[in-house]
């Protein structure tokens, strides 16, 4: 019985695990930018967006789970609202990942596939939150 | 015109278009318009060419094999089938890898990327950029469009090397000519600077005669060479009995039609002559013809075909070599035109001793009687040291002066030459490149024998002897024959007078000789290195 507890227990868990798959996400990214450089050519060029682009969603992804989780935590929804509108920055540099790369592998649409369907996921979870919360 | 030859030299040249269809791609197709033997993916082999194949050399081709999924060309031959024929297939080839590549947003990462044409604009530039030991491989112009090349390009003059085959519209300039027997075959492709001469038999009839295209003008002038039209120089027609007449109007064609059960208007002959630049670029093109009439009765005709390559601005002269003589082509020789050296803009064309500029000397003949010989010559060979003669028979009626007139003419000829080209393919401009030929005359009897017989001391030429000194010039791997020197001495005998009714019998020789004077190749060797220690002026100062 856990009416008065208005936080969401599957977001939370939810973003605890995007927080590890977000860690390997980012490492398995880094990767393959090496791995691309060193195999094709890939010039300065090209190299620097994508590599820039990467590192501002690393940070994002921080502000957006931390912001996400005191929101559901402390009930409160602001920071969730805030993290709701980071999120849709994250998803557009994920489909730049997924689909304006210089080089797109497979493994990069897989793992930002996923990334995607984690997104929609937490979206979900977070606007009934904030509904739990407002109401 | 020279400003389209400017205006082509401005524009950036490129580099073919890279073929990326796979349908399309062939590697082993190597031979132009021909059947590859085993090459599966050639567009010139026909079905019954397939069948003689053994295997397929190029059993897949397919692109870049890094894509996810990406066309492929299977070649394979089905040796089942009776008779074998060639099966091809397009599929799509999957690549399993996880890091294959899915798509990419730049263009030119799949491909090299085509150099840059020097022109003499960005020379300068490319000179800076790749002239040093090392470069990188990414230039500042990496994102540049790669539309901006336009490979095919029709109107661009296209440049020709040696032996290359003549381009035209649809395929090659054909000569026709025998292959394996004496019948024509129309594959034999006329290459750049290949002056050929070929003859071959055709099987023709009166009733196929406007079916037939090989004997009608249509098929030797249509294909243009790249931009340029083959213009009809002159028509000959052969009347049945072999008269050839010249006609007037050349600018009419006359297509095979039937005229009183003779089919007329074949061709019988065709002669082109190619124009070209000094920069390989053909600018005319011209066709001679020869037409005849066939019979009901034939069934073949014998078709002759020439081409020649003319350089622009110059009048043809057969090369004994280039740069160096080779052995065994005639040697080129001539006179040099009235007042050398002031007027120089006179062009030198009048170099010519026969019909080819060649020195000539006399040929024997099997009469061996001189006064028969009636003036046959043979041209001095490069490198062949030749001998030729013939016996005059002296009765007492013959007088001195006519005589002696007449071996001279025997021996040098109608018009001995004054120079001798030096290198093979001396051009008539360059004076220095010519030889002059030296003119020595000596006697068979001394001097004071001559004076002792004073009366009737008839002086006649019993031989001419040539002798050409070479040497050889150039690098020591490839050396080059160059003629240094070539002397024409003249031995003159005493005509005793004969009494009469007697006759006497001498001999009259020519001979060419030809001495190597080369002098042999010294190496050179640097210096050695000295040391430069000396002392220094004052160094013994208070005792010197």
């Amino acid at each position: 019985n856990s009416s008065y507890q208005l936080s969401s227990v599957p977001l939370q868990i939810l973003f605890y695990v995007n927080g590890i798959y977000y860690i390997f996400y980012f490492l398995a990214t880094l990767a393959m930018i090496v791995y691309k450089g060193e195999v094709f050519s890939y010039p300065d060029d090209f190299l620097a967006p994508d590599l820039a682009l990467l590192f501002i969603m690393a940070i994002l992804e921080v502000l957006r789970l931390y912001l996400g989780s005191k929101g559901n935590l402390t009930e409160e929804e602001a920071p969730l609202g805030l993290s709701l509108v980071i999120t849709v920055g994250s998803v557009i540099l994920s489909v730049y990942f997924l689909v304006w790369q210089t080089y797109v592998l497979k493994a990069d649409v897989i793992i930002n596939a996923v990334l995607l369907f984690t997104y929609g996921l937490e979206s979900v979870l977070k606007v009934v939150a904030i509904a739990a919360f407002v109401s | 015109p020279p400003e389209t030859h400017a205006a082509a030299r401005a524009r950036t040249r490129s580099g073919p278009a890279p073929v990326t269809d796979v349908a399309k791609l062939c590697v082993c197709d190597l031979l132009v318009a021909q059947c590859d033997v085993n090459c599966c993916c050639d567009p010139d082999c026909s079905a019954a060419d397939f069948s003689l194949f053994t295997t397929c050399s190029v059993p897949i081709v397919t692109g870049d094999n890094r894509l996810c999924s990406q066309k492929a060309a299977i070649y394979s031959l089905d040796v089942e089938a009776n008779p074998p024929e060639r099966i091809f297939k397009l599929i799509d080839q999957v690549n399993p890898s996880v890091f294959c590549i899915h798509a990419t947003n730049y263009k030119q990462a799949l491909s090299f990327s085509s150099p840059e044409m020097p022109t003499s604009e960005n020379f300068d530039q490319l000179l800076e950029q790749f002239g040093s030991a090392t470069f990188s491989a990414e230039p500042d112009s990496w994102n540049m469009n790669t539309d901006a090349q336009n490979p095919s390009d029709a109107n661009e003059t296209y440049r020709y090397e040696y032996g290359v085959p003549v381009q035209t519209v649809d395929a090659f300039l054909r000569l026709p000519s025998p292959v394996v027997s004496s019948w024509c075959s129309d594959a034999n492709p006329a290459g750049f600077l290949v002056n050929q001469a070929t003859k071959c038999t055709r099987s023709v009839s009166v009733e196929k005669c406007g079916s037939i295209q090989a004997v009608s003008m249509l098929f030797y002038i249509n294909s243009g060479i790249l931009a340029v039209n083959i213009t009809v120089q002159s028509v000959v027609v052969q009347s049945l009995n072999g008269m050839r007449t010249l006609l007037n109007g050349s600018d009419v064609l006359r297509l095979p039609m039937i005229l009183d059960e003779l089919c007329i208007n074949i061709v019988l002959g065709v002669s082109y002559h190619i124009t070209y630049t000094d920069a390989g670029e053909i600018i005319e093109a011209a066709a001679s013809f020869v037409l005849g009439a066939i019979n009901k009765e034939a069934l073949s005709i014998q078709q002759s075909f020439e081409i020649s390559f003319t350089q622009v601005n110059t009048k043809p002269v057969p090369l004994s070599g280039n740069p160096g003589y080779v052995v065994g082509l005639p040697i080129r020789a001539g006179f040099q035109p009235q007042g050398y050296p002031f007027p120089v803009e006179i062009l030198f064309a009048a170099f010519n001793t026969n019909k080819y500029g060649q020195l000539t000397i006399l040929q024997s003949t099997s009469n061996q009687d001189c006064l028969a010989a009636q003036g046959a010559r043979t041209p001095i060979l490069f490198g062949y040291n030749m001998i030729s003669g013939c016996k005059l028979r002296i009765t007492a009626a013959m007088k001195c002066q006519p005589l002696t007139q007449t071996l001279l003419d025997l021996l040098k000829g109608q018009s001995f030459p004054e120079y001798v080209a030096s290198f093979g393919n001396s051009q008539a401009q360059d004076v220095l490149d010519w030889v002059p030929i030296t003119h020595l005359h000596t006697s068979e009897q001394t001097m004071r024998e001559i004076y002792n017989t004073f009366q009737s001391s008839c002086q006649i030429p019993v031989s001419l002897e040539i002798e050409v000194k070479w040497t050889k010039y150039g690098s020591l791997v490839n050396p080059q024959a160059r003629i240094v020197n070539i002397t024409a001495t003249t031995t003159t005998t005493m005509l005793k007078q004969l009494p009469p009714g007697r006759e006497r019998t001498i001999p009259i020789t020519s001979s060419v000789v030809f001495t190597d004077v080369s002098s042999p190749a010294e190496p050179g060797y640097k210096a050695w290195p000295t040391i430069n220690a000396k002392l220094p002026f004052d160094f013994f100062f208070p005792f010197v």
